[in-house]
């Protein structure tokens, strides 16, 4: 593998955010590229780009995770299929994209970040539908690890013990809210 | 605190990791035998789990969205706006003037191909009359036609062609290709393709070209190409794009020669515009007889098509020369004892509409 790519998968690993950042904007251009010369605009070539970046970054973090192309060309055949598959559902592709070397495992990982995308726009909603305080509350229980002591001084109730009264009734709203929409799906 | 409140604080603390571990082994185990209490669990541990997540990606796209950001910066393009509008306001007086220099152009041309139409009328009497004395060549009249559109669509305009080879080569007129830059061909099938002029033969009013295509293309076209003249009164039909759709106009063959007695074209009652220059001409069989070439200016149900014989020689003698594949006629008609709506159906698909940019 380049050298430049392994010093980008350490870090990327390591979770380095300004190694994530350079990645991003290094190969940018070539899927802007990609998109825009097959009927697409950039907006859509940034929304494919950084799904493909973000299942690549996940992909790093697993333990056993081996890169057996340059990165490039994984980002960009991720981002080739994801762009197929877009145009196939607006059914407007005229256009041919070029073959380039074939992944089997992109298939599967295509399925993969789909459901994550999705599961993202669940909560994402369910969380909307929230609204404050309990989004917050919910926020620092479950994602910050503050204790109830500290979230019922934060969020000025009385004690710990109606902190975690409210915590409860904010968790019973979202658990209907997630569930049904995932449901739906 | 009820029971399921209860049972929630239990897998918090199970979740995050604040429980003995003979507590945590009490609530693994009591997931595995209480059905009820196991569905609690997996409920509320896949919540969580999809918090985490939801948080982890919202702080991954944040950051992308920031990286993006960046790219975007370098690009000064708000200084550029501000440059172009002062540069507006210093040169507003140049610019006003060129705009209506550009208005005065356009208004005279417009009479001027007023003043040209009626010209061609006159030719067109005097001819009726003197047939003798005038023997300009359809040439010049196809030049002027060309012009007189050109001058109207303001620097590209379309026409009509069709394919005659399996490997994509295809058929108009040359007055519509005619001093071209680019060239491209659209129709329902294909989509949007460039194509690239290969041979023009001015006299004639024919054009070849291919479609610009780096795949080999293998179409088996259900037409062939008449070779020989049809009869007089022969029901005919045209395809052709005067608008951005194909259009079917139908008529017979109403004389054996072209404008001033053009031998190498039929005088047809087919409706055509301007856009159908190029159409192919077919009989009852589908076949191709000829291709639409031109109008008589101020004269209804008065049209003309270049002989398909025509074609067949300009293809035997001049282009093969200088094509880097040969055409690939097909042999065989496979619509002919098909109805005329199974024809046009078939046509359609090979059937483009040309579309011509010019400096």
């Amino acid at each position: 593998m380049h050298y430049f790519d392994e010093l980008i998968l350490t870090e990327i690993r390591k979770k380095n955010e300004v190694a994530l950042r350079g990645l991003y904007k290094t190969h940018y251009a070539m899927i802007a590229n990609l998109v825009c010369t097959n009927s697409g605009t950039e907006q859509e070539a940034k929304d494919i780009y950084q799904e493909a970046v973000i299942a690549f970054y996940e992909k790093v973090q697993l333990p056993h995770f081996v890169l057996t192309c340059k990165i490039k060309t994984y980002l960009y055949a991720i981002c080739r299929r994801l762009w197929l598959k877009r145009l196939a559902e607006k059914k407007r592709f005229y256009g041919k994209i070029e073959e380039t070397e074939s992944f089997l495992e992109i298939e599967e990982e295509l399925i993969d970040s789909e459901e994550k995308e999705n599961r993202y726009a669940t909560m994402t909603t369910a969380l909307d539908g929230l609204g404050e305080p309990c989004r917050s509350i919910i926020n620092d229980y479950y994602v910050h690890d503050h204790s109830m002591e500290v979230i019922s001084i934060t969020y000025g109730y009385t004690n710990a013990d109606t902190a975690k009264n409210q915590k409860y009734k904010c968790l019973q709203r979202l658990k209907k809210l997630f569930f049904e929409r995932h449901k739906e799906k | 605190m009820n029971l399921e409140q209860e049972i929630i604080e239990l897998l918090d603390r199970y979740a995050k990791g604040q429980l003995s571990s003979e507590e945590a082994t009490a609530v693994e185990n009591r997931i595995k035998q209480d059905a009820n209490f196991g569905q609690q669990a997996e409920q509320h541990l896949s919540l969580i789990g999809a918090l985490k997540f939801h948080a982890e990606r919202r702080k991954l796209k944040a950051l992308l969205n920031e990286a993006h950001e960046e790219l975007e910066r370098p690009v000064k393009v708000i200084s550029m706006e501000s440059k172009t509008v002062k540069r507006f306001k210093k040169y507003w007086p140049v610019t006003a003037m060129a705009a209506s220099i550009a208005l005065i152009s356009v208004v005279g041309t417009f009479f001027i191909i007023q003043t040209k139409e009626n010209t061609q009328a006159t030719i067109y009497k005097e001819l009726r009359r003197n047939v003798e004395q005038i023997k300009k060549s359809q040439k010049i009249l196809l030049e002027d036609l060309a012009e007189a559109k050109k001058k109207k669509t303001a620097g590209n305009f379309a026409g009509t062609g069709f394919l005659i080879s399996a490997n994509g080569y295809m058929t108009t007129s040359y007055h519509v290709v005619k001093e071209s830059d680019s060239v491209y061909i659209e129709n329902e099938k294909f989509g949007n393709r460039r194509a690239v002029v290969v041979f023009n033969d001015p006299i004639n009013d024919i054009s070849i070209l291919k479609i610009d295509s780096s795949e080999n293309m293998n179409l088996s076209l259900p037409y062939t190409i008449s070779k020989s003249e049809t009869g007089l009164a022969e029901e005919v039909y045209t395809l052709g794009f005067p608008r951005e759709e194909v259009v079917f106009g139908e008529g017979s063959i109403s004389a054996m020669t072209g404008y001033r007695g053009n031998p190498n074209a039929y005088q047809v009652s087919v409706p055509v515009n301007p856009g159908n220059s190029g159409g192919p001409l077919l009989n009852q069989k589908g076949d191709l007889v000829g291709i639409i070439s031109g109008v008589q200016t101020q004269t209804s149900g008065v049209a003309f098509a270049t002989k398909s014989t025509v074609l067949l020689e300009v293809i035997a003698n001049e282009t093969l020369d200088t094509l880097s594949k040969p055409l690939i006629l097909s042999k065989q008609n496979l619509i002919k004892n098909t109805s005329r709506i199974e024809q046009v159906k078939r046509w359609s698909d090979y059937v483009f509409i040309v579309k011509v940019f010019k400096n």
